[in-house]
């Protein structure tokens, strides 16, 4: 079942588009890898899918809700919630305004950081969880927003190896409960892992599954000039974001 | 503290207090969460026009208050629409407007006075029914408003770009934040007034931040500390009778400064300072009020210069409390518990009338007062009528103080017994001396060549001085009866003209009123700078002007140097 579906859609801020031809389609219980340089196009392409921008040409589509992950540090660590209390925050996406959380949304709330593998700390103040554990309550977030499509804007950054793989396995496993994800990354070799990627540089590069899409013409088009600058040994394809080792190097 | 529970207004500045709390306390949270305590401060002082205009056109000023404070959370929510966090500039600009607006309405369209000031002083001392009543809505509102809207207001303080992408709206429960926020902030006018209410919307919450991370324990402790606060502050105002307002602000800055110290320190420093600061606490709670109460009867003066006659005139025969003190402004007064206190406890109180202390008024009748309020200033016969009524300085003629002294010897000795003759002797004596000073005064000015007497003051004080002893106000620096109003552009620009057309010699700026305008103004003018007068209170002990009859002749001898270029003085001796 396809759940989010795009069709020559232009994006931007003004009269100006921002990101153009964006064409695809997603379907339940697949992963889609966006890559795309700073800039480029991710974070519009989600706040088109929200709802929150609307497309300037074409089509935009998403079947149901769509639950925003933002990164973790988008949001104000000194504030007295406890992981309970941002992953309820998520029900008020459907409940009325006039309405608090009541005991079923709190319920949904624990069953949420159980299902993330936080039950036990429901109580823990968020800002003092740690980066990894973060990341996941804000995934239990949006799971108690009920939504079948995730926008997971780069939820791997700054985690250490260990927590990388526990939420890799996560998003497998909320994927394959039919829930569409479309996880904004900068790790090329990550995202080869995944059924679909979607490459953005201000306009669609590429769409497909990564064998098919992620050879250097694509990458280098993606990345535009970042790619030659790069030092020569490393046998993969490296992504801006190592630029500065590079640069170190060099 | 047992004593001072059973003063009518002590309890009704603990009902308020205790009222208040709860939506203090409980929106503090908020306030502190969502950055908005320049907002919760300026709203308060933002009130500043409607107080004019409910004072101008006599409607109740908390209606006035309420009012400016609803459209003043209106403009900000409004400018504030697109950057739902970015509060801070558009208060400025709303407060900027307000406070704008306030100061051309009072100088310009009414020229008002008491009202505007008590509501913006405010005080815990004199709440009456209706302040009350409005603490208890603010706190319903605060709760009430916390409960359907609080996971929104956190929600969207939390990831504002999050919470929009949820489809959680911002716009409207946040203006309604601001509406609850100003609702209490009008609450809180009434008992510490403008300046002082972010002592009890901001403090609590901001100290208890310092301990908890958790909102619901936040904010119950938040009211809690707001009301151990405000409780403990009125009672230590009330021993050591400094204004409660005030003592609740030292004392809420104290605790978080303890509190902050405190996170750092070690277990025992920290187990230490609790039990020094309850021991404090509880000491001046056995600490007895000052006692006022010595046996002889009670009188009330509200203005110095009848402090100063009814003293004379009393001796030893009763006890004078005078409420205004040396060299202050009688448009700004905040009570003190001993001066509701000894109000409550009188025999006989004393105004001056005419307006100038209405606010004795609102003290009386919730002090409790047994007492009718003598207004000395209505029945005394010289009446000097100027554009806004009946003169109110009418001491400046020393007739009139003659005049007052009969009047308050004939009130005074029959609350006094036995003494009740001497009363009326002293009385009897005061009026001759006033008389002779009166010609004395006169005498004096007679030296001042005829068409030299013209006077400009600061504001218009000098209306009944003048007209007794032939001088012609030629003008005032601020064209109005309050110096809370201010003199515009084209006001002093006329006065410029007027001053070198009619040659007027001196500018003369009065004791209690910031005198760089009036020095300005003789600069430009051409004129001289007399010396200061004193037009509304009395002077500090030891100076001239300490009494009435030595300040009324330190003002003739500073007129007649002024005017003569300092070529004729008057030394009149003390009466």
């Amino acid at each position: 079942m396809t759940l989010v579906r795009a069709e020559g859609a232009s994006l931007g801020y003004g009269p100006r588009p921002v990101l153009t031809g964006v064409s695809f389609a997603a379907r339940a219980g697949e992963r889609v890898g966006v890559l795309g340089p700073n800039g480029g196009g991710k974070t519009t392409l989600f706040r088109g899918l929200t709802g929150e921008l609307v497309p300037l040409a074409g089509r935009l589509e998403c079947a149901g809700r769509c639950g925003l992950v933002p990164q973790t540090e988008r949001s104000r660590l000194d504030f007295p919630v406890s992981a309970l209390d941002v992953a309820l925050m998520g029900a008020l996406s459907w409940l009325p305004w006039w309405r608090r959380p009541g005991r079923p949304e709190r319920d949904a709330a624990r069953a949420a950081l159980s299902r993330v593998g936080l039950g036990d700390a429901a109580g823990e103040t968020f800002g003092d969880l740690s980066g990894g554990q973060r990341q996941r309550v804000l995934i239990a977030r949006a799971l108690v927003q009920d939504a079948p499509v995730l926008l997971l804007d780069e939820p791997f950054s700054g985690l250490d190896a260990v927590t990388s793989e526990l939420v890799e396995r996560l998003l497998a496993e909320l994927a394959d409960e039919g829930r569409c994800l479309l996880i904004a990354t900068h790790d090329v070799d990550q995202a080869r892992g995944w059924d679909r990627v979607l490459c953005l540089n201000g306009r669609q590069v590429a769409f497909g599954p990564p064998d098919d899409v992620l050879d250097l013409d694509t990458l280098e088009q993606t990345y535009g000039g970042a790619i030659v600058e790069l030092p020569e040994g490393g046998a993969g394809v490296l992504p801006p974001h190592h630029h500065d080792h590079g640069a170190e190097g060099a | 503290m047992l004593d001072a529970l059973q003063l009518p207004f002590f309890q009704r500045g603990l009902a308020e207090v205790l009222l208040l709390a709860v939506g203090a306390g409980l929106l503090g949270t908020w306030i502190v969460l969502r950055g908005l305590a320049f907002f919760t401060h300026a709203v308060g002082t933002a009130t500043f026009p409607g107080l004019v205009l409910a004072d101008g056109l006599g409607f109740a000023p908390v209606l006035g208050a309420l009012g400016a404070a609803v459209l003043v959370a209106a403009g900000v929510g409004l400018l504030g629409r697109r950057r739902p966090d970015a509060h801070g500039a558009a208060t400025a600009l709303v407060l900027c407007g307000a406070l704008a607006l306030g100061v051309i309405l009072a100088s310009d369209v009414f020229g008002t006075q008491a009202g505007v000031d008590t509501l913006l002083f405010g005080s815990l001392l004199t709440v009456g029914t209706i302040d009350l009543a409005l603490a208890a809505a603010a706190s319903v509102a605060a709760v009430a408003t916390t409960l359907v809207l609080g996971p929104r207001w956190l929600a969207v303080g939390f990831d504002p770009p999050t919470a929009r992408s949820q489809g959680v709206r911002s716009q409207g429960p946040d203006t309604v934040l601001l509406a609850a926020v100003a609702l209490s902030a009008v609450g809180v006018l009434a008992a510490v007034g403008a300046l002082l209410a972010t002592a009890l919307l901001v403090v609590p919450a901001a100290t208890m931040r310092l301990v908890t991370s958790r909102l619901r324990a936040w904010q119950l402790w938040s009211i809690g500390l707001a009301a151990a606060e405000g409780v403990a502050g009125l009672w230590l105002s009330y021993v050591t009778d400094a204004p409660p307002g005030a003592t609740i602000a030292v004392l809420g800055g104290a605790v978080f400064a303890l509190v902050a110290w405190a996170q750092g320190a070690g277990a025992r420093t920290r187990a230490a300072l609790a039990v020094a600061a309850v021991a404090g606490l509880a000491a001046a709670g056995f600490a007895t009020g000052p006692a006022t109460d010595d046996g002889r009867p009670q009188v009330v003066a509200t203005t110095t210069q009848l402090g100063d006659v009814t003293r004379a005139i009393a001796g030893d025969a009763a006890h004078v409390t005078q409420l205004l003190q040396p060299a202050a402004d009688p448009h700004e007064y905040e009570p003190r518990p001993s001066d509701v206190r000894a109000v409550s406890h009188a025999d006989l109180i004393l105004a001056s009338g005419r307006h100038l202390d209405d606010w004795i008024g609102d003290v009386a009748g919730d002090a409790g007062a047994g007492s009718e309020v003598v207004r000395v200033g209505d029945a005394v016969p010289d009446r000097v009528r100027t554009d806004e009524g009946l003169d109110p300085h009418w001491w400046h003629d020393a007739r009139n103080m003659a005049a007052a002294a009969r009047v308050i010897g004939e009130r005074l000795a029959p609350e006094v017994g036995a003494d009740g003759p001497a009363v009326r002797r002293r009385a009897a004596a005061y009026a001759r001396r006033a008389e002779r000073l009166d010609a004395a005064i006169a005498r004096c000015i007679a030296q001042v060549p005829r068409d030299g007497r013209k006077l400009v003051t600061d504001h218009d004080a000098f209306a009944t001085f003048a007209a007794r002893y032939g001088l012609q106000v030629v003008g005032a620096v601020i064209s109005s009866r309050t110096t809370q109003a201010q003199a515009s552009a084209g006001d002093v620009a006329r006065l410029t003209r007027l001053i070198r057309r009619e040659h007027v010699r001196a500018v003369f700026p009065e004791r209690a009123v910031d005198p760089r305008l009036a020095r300005a103004l003789a600069r430009q003018a051409g004129a001289r700078v007399g010396g200061r007068l004193y037009a509304d209170a009395l002077g500090p002990r030891g100076s001239p002007g300490a009494t009435w009859a030595g300040s009324e002749a330190a003002n003739a001898d500073t007129i007649v140097a002024g005017l003569t270029s300092g070529r004729r003085r008057c030394r009149i001796a003390g009466p």
